[in-house]
């Protein structure tokens, strides 16, 4: 997984900030699919979580149903934030 | 994190789901058996008529979920090759949303492995669908995936 960064030709881990991305219901919310932050904005994913519900208050209530993300594994709400990284909030997922 | 090293396929593609095919791709001489799971559109959900559904998903993550299922699959069952594929984007009724095959010297670990494949996608794999009806649309109840509840704390120094 790591490897697949480090050698990419715009390498992400050299960027400042955090990539954020929403699904599903959390993308109609929220108004777009993709963001990014200045990586000194939040160091956990509950803190980025936190700066998308200042800013949308209707977000929070979804807190509950949701799982988060970091560079494509499932992550906890306090798992330490690095420049580059890929956060990602998931609604309950409905494949099949 | 698993990874397979086997030739199993996974794929999100935004076509029709070629089945014949990929049943042809995990069939090999030494096999005796291959079970297959052909989940389709259904024309109503919760009694409300269905007009089609729109899948998406969080594509990179989504791949590399659909192959830590697989090497699953070979480490608990005594299986020879898995595919996996889930169609994303506009659906119709009665269209191949998502098809597994997996192929075995004997049934038992085929269908055992054909099972715990479909239920586990369906609780851990980043792919939503919304569904379109005459009034509206929402997106589906799903399940929650399983997720680590909190980072375990380094032990204070005594």
């Amino acid at each position: 997984m790591r490897a697949r960064y480090n050698s990419s030709v715009t390498p992400v881990s050299q960027s400042t900030r955090l990539k954020v991305l929403f699904f599903g219901r959390l993308k109609d919310l929220i108004g777009r699919a993709e963001d990014s932050v200045n990586s000194t904005d939040a160091s956990t994913i509950e803190q980025l979580f936190a700066l998308y519900a200042a800013r949308n208050p209707e977000l929070a209530k979804y807190r509950p149903s949701l799982v988060a993300s970091r560079n494509q594994e499932f992550a906890a709400w306090d798992t330490p934030l690095h420049p580059g990284d890929e956060v990602a909030f998931l609604p309950p997922v409905s494949g099949g | 994190m698993t990874t397979s090293s086997h030739n199993d396929i996974c794929q999100l593609v935004r076509e029709p789901i070629d089945m014949p095919t990929l049943v042809r791709e995990v069939r090999a001489p030494e096999d005796g058996a291959i079970v297959t799971f052909d989940g389709f559109v259904r024309n109503q959900s919760h009694n409300r008529p269905t007009l089609y559904l729109d899948y998406e998903a969080y594509e990179s993550m989504a791949l590399a979920k659909m192959r830590e299922i697989a090497a699953q699959l070979h480490e608990k069952f005594a299986i020879h090759l898995v595919a996996i594929v889930h169609r994303l984007g506009r659906l119709e009724i009665g269209e191949t949303s998502v098809f597994i095959a997996v192929s075995a010297p004997h049934r038992a670990a085929a269908f055992d492995a054909c099972r715990v494949a479909i239920d586990t996608l369906k609780r851990t794999v980043p792919i939503w669908k919304k569904e379109y009806f005459e009034d509206g649309a929402v997106w589906a109840d799903g399940e929650l995936p399983p997720a680590p509840a909190a980072t375990p704390r380094a032990k204070p120094a005594s």
